[in-house]
């Protein structure tokens, strides 16, 4: 958590920052906490304390007080966590309450600097019949063009499923284009959909070259549900994260299995998404590798343990991409990205609280970095102060207000899409159409409207149809990406 | 545990946003609330205006008229007499309520077309025809003018030929 009375922290930038790095970094946390323009509770104090850090670090006699003075313990190589709470304070009751957190882990600025581990990619391709034609000629294009943009060093392999796995292109480096070719046409469709089978294959050409420097990753892409053998599935990619190997999926179409690819892919920290247009297979094959190139983090994993008395009621994951989480004590979040931080939402119901303990510890973790040659765990408390009175609770930041209200839209879809299967459709459609006017005060017209719609055609089904559904779905979920480009 | 004033669920303090019908708890922006009724709260009315009529409204006021072609209560004041009509520039008497923004001259509404008296202690609402150019009618039946018609939820009163629904949430 980073430690707002660390001066560095305050900068946001590391022990070893140059007096240009400082100056900079002052600069931009100065135009974010000015009071003219941030108009949170608080931001004229942050001012205060970037001010002060600030004329410290500046002043070589000054600093090198400071810096004697500093709990070494605090520094790990440019990377910093944060956490932002949906109040300022737990309120003094009777009966349970909730909480939410933001919590944080980003590279700081010199980060950047650093150079990117090289990868090290499977990527898997269903080719049952159902990837017949356009599905699987977009792929193999696109296939073609990541190659194109891999580096000297980087790993790549190529496999083809669907009741059995072919390892079209073995893994290595400096691929040869008569070989890309070749196997690039040997992409063609029959049979069924056996996920496993695939990602078995991904996975062991994976291993063959694994190596700690490298960022390990396979690539799935599927149309299709697959059968029986989700269970399989599921503990490869347990292993697989437990190696630092992590698993995205692409969902082509409407057939495909969503809830259990995002649980695939959730396991080992990768992201899942859902294309309709099939142009967006290039763009999310591109996206992908681009992001993965972007790190010198192979692996974050982030351990929470909510205190006695207080229970994790829901995790969901902000940023890179967003994805809900299944609560637990470990969680995967695969690479870190130098330009994007991990942001993972926190929901914690918290029990009555004794009345001679103050603060109120919420939660405890750490945050695991595997970086070349070294690991470094970065621990935190999450712990709150009391009030007895919820009119002396300061309203949480815009950010937090954002994060929450989305992470709502999200769960009224979840919700209708339960009071469908519990029988309810007259529920679901009134949530859907209460979803559509939030999502239009908000200025979402695009989704309101396919909400409104969903909400008519179950008016008329009683069943979502299976295009909004998931359309719903990977919308609300997307929203919570903060600034999407 | 705190209650969502829009649609009464309970959730538990802390909580920003109703989990049921999603509106904000806490903190929120100095808004109207937009979320909408739950239908089986909408009774004898052989229409659905669920979608459409906040809960709020539904809650403080004794009389609504609804416009169904734009799926929008009107906007009433808070008063136990007022007229309708349509405004034009330099008119001497201008009517509380204002219905230019529906196109009230192409539907043939008069400046000043009608008065609604509601009696609180009857638990009553009368339209009165104020002598209009193309006529008032209730379930299409045409009033005669200068006089108090009662109406009852569910009525559909006409001002020519702008047509409005009775809602009485009393009656709901």
């Amino acid at each position: 958590m980073a430690d707002k009375t660390d001066f560095y922290h305050r900068l946001n930038i590391s022990t070893g920052a140059s007096e240009e790095a400082i100056r900079k970094a002052y600069r931009l946390a100065v135009r974010k906490a000015h009071p003219d323009v941030n108009k949170n509770a608080g931001a004229t104090q942050l001012f205060l304390d970037i001010q002060e850090a600030y004329k410290v670090l500046t002043d070589p006699a000054r600093k090198e007080t400071y810096d004697a003075g500093r709990d070494p313990a605090e520094s790990v190589p440019n990377i910093l966590t944060e956490v932002e709470y949906s109040q300022h304070a737990l309120l003094r009751l009777e009966e349970p309450q909730i909480i939410y957190a933001l919590v944080d882990i980003v590279a700081t600025e010199e980060e950047r600097d650093t150079s990117n581990l090289p990868l090290n990619i499977s990527l898997v391709v269903d080719n049952s019949t159902s990837m017949a034609g356009a599905r699987l000629e977009i792929i193999k294009a696109a296939t073609r063009e990541i190659i194109q943009d891999l580096d000297e060093k980087d790993l790549f392999s190529l496999v083809r499923f669907n009741d059995f796995a072919k390892v079209l292109l073995p893994s290595q480096s400096r691929l040869q284009p008569r070989q890309i070719d070749s196997s690039i046409n040997n992409l063609y469709a029959e049979g069924g959909t056996e996920i496993f089978q695939g990602l078995e294959a991904g996975y062991q050409e994976i291993t063959k070259n694994f190596t700690q420097n490298y960022v390990n990753h396979i690539i799935l892409i599927t149309d299709g549900h697959t059968y029986g053998d989700e269970d399989n599935c599921l503990s490869l990619a347990q292993q697989a994260a437990e190696e630092d190997i992590g698993i995205s999926g692409l969902g082509i179409g409407i057939e495909w299995n969503d809830a259990f690819i995002d649980q695939l892919c959730a396991l080992t920290g990768g992201q899942s998404k859902f294309v309709q247009d099939l142009n967006q297979v290039k763009e999310f094959l591109e996206q992908s590798i681009s992001a993965l190139k972007q790190t010198r983090t192979r692996r974050v994993t982030l351990e929470i343990i909510p205190a006695p008395g207080v229970q994790i009621l829901s995790a969901f994951r902000i940023l890179p991409e967003a994805l809900p989480l299944s609560p637990q004590e470990i969680y995967s979040l695969g690479i870190l990205q130098k330009d994007k931080p991990h942001r993972v939402l926190f929901e914690f119901l918290v029990n009555p609280i004794p009345e001679n303990i103050e603060p109120a510890v919420i939660a405890s973790g750490e945050f695991t970095l595997k970086r070349t040659g070294k690991d470094f765990t970065i621990p935190f408390t999450l712990k709150r102060d009391l009030v007895a009175q919820s009119e002396e609770l300061d309203p949480p930041t815009d950010e937090v207000i954002r994060a929450i209200s989305h992470l709502t839209f999200y769960r009224l879809q979840e919700k209708a899409q339960r009071d469908i299967a519990l029988g309810n459709p007259g529920t679901a459609y009134q949530r859907l159409m209460n979803l559509s006017s939030h999502l239009m005060a908000k200025g979402e017209g695009g989704l309101a409207k396919i909400a409104m719609n969903e909400a008519q055609y179950i008016r008329s089904h009683n069943n979502f149809s299976p295009t909004g559904k998931k359309q719903l779905k990977y919308g609300t979920m997307h929203l919570m990406l903060p600034e999407k480009t | 545990m705190i209650k969502c004033k829009v649609c009464g669920n309970q959730e538990y303090h802390g909580i920003l946003f109703c989990g049921e019908c999603g509106s904000q708890l806490a903190f929120a922006p100095d808004q109207k609330v937009n979320t909408l009724v739950y239908a089986d709260q909408i009774r004898g009315l052989n229409m659905d205006i669920s979608n459409t009529i906040p809960k709020k409204l539904l809650e403080e006021r004794s009389f609504i008229l609804y416009y169904s072609e734009q799926e929008e209560a009107l906007d009433l004041p808070v008063q136990n007499e007022f007229s309708i009509g349509r405004l034009v520039e330099g008119q001497v008497i201008a009517p509380d309520v204002d219905l230019n923004k529906y196109e009230a001259y192409n539907l043939g509404v008069s400046r000043l077309h009608v008065t609604i008296r509601i009696d609180p202690q009857k638990n009553k609402v009368f339209v009165i025809d104020q002598g209009s150019a193309n006529g008032t009618f209730v379930n299409n039946y045409e009033i005669p003018a200068n006089s108090e018609v009662p109406l009852n939820h569910g009525d559909v009163l006409t001002l020519g030929k702008f047509s409005l629904k009775v809602i009485l949430p009393n009656e709901l």
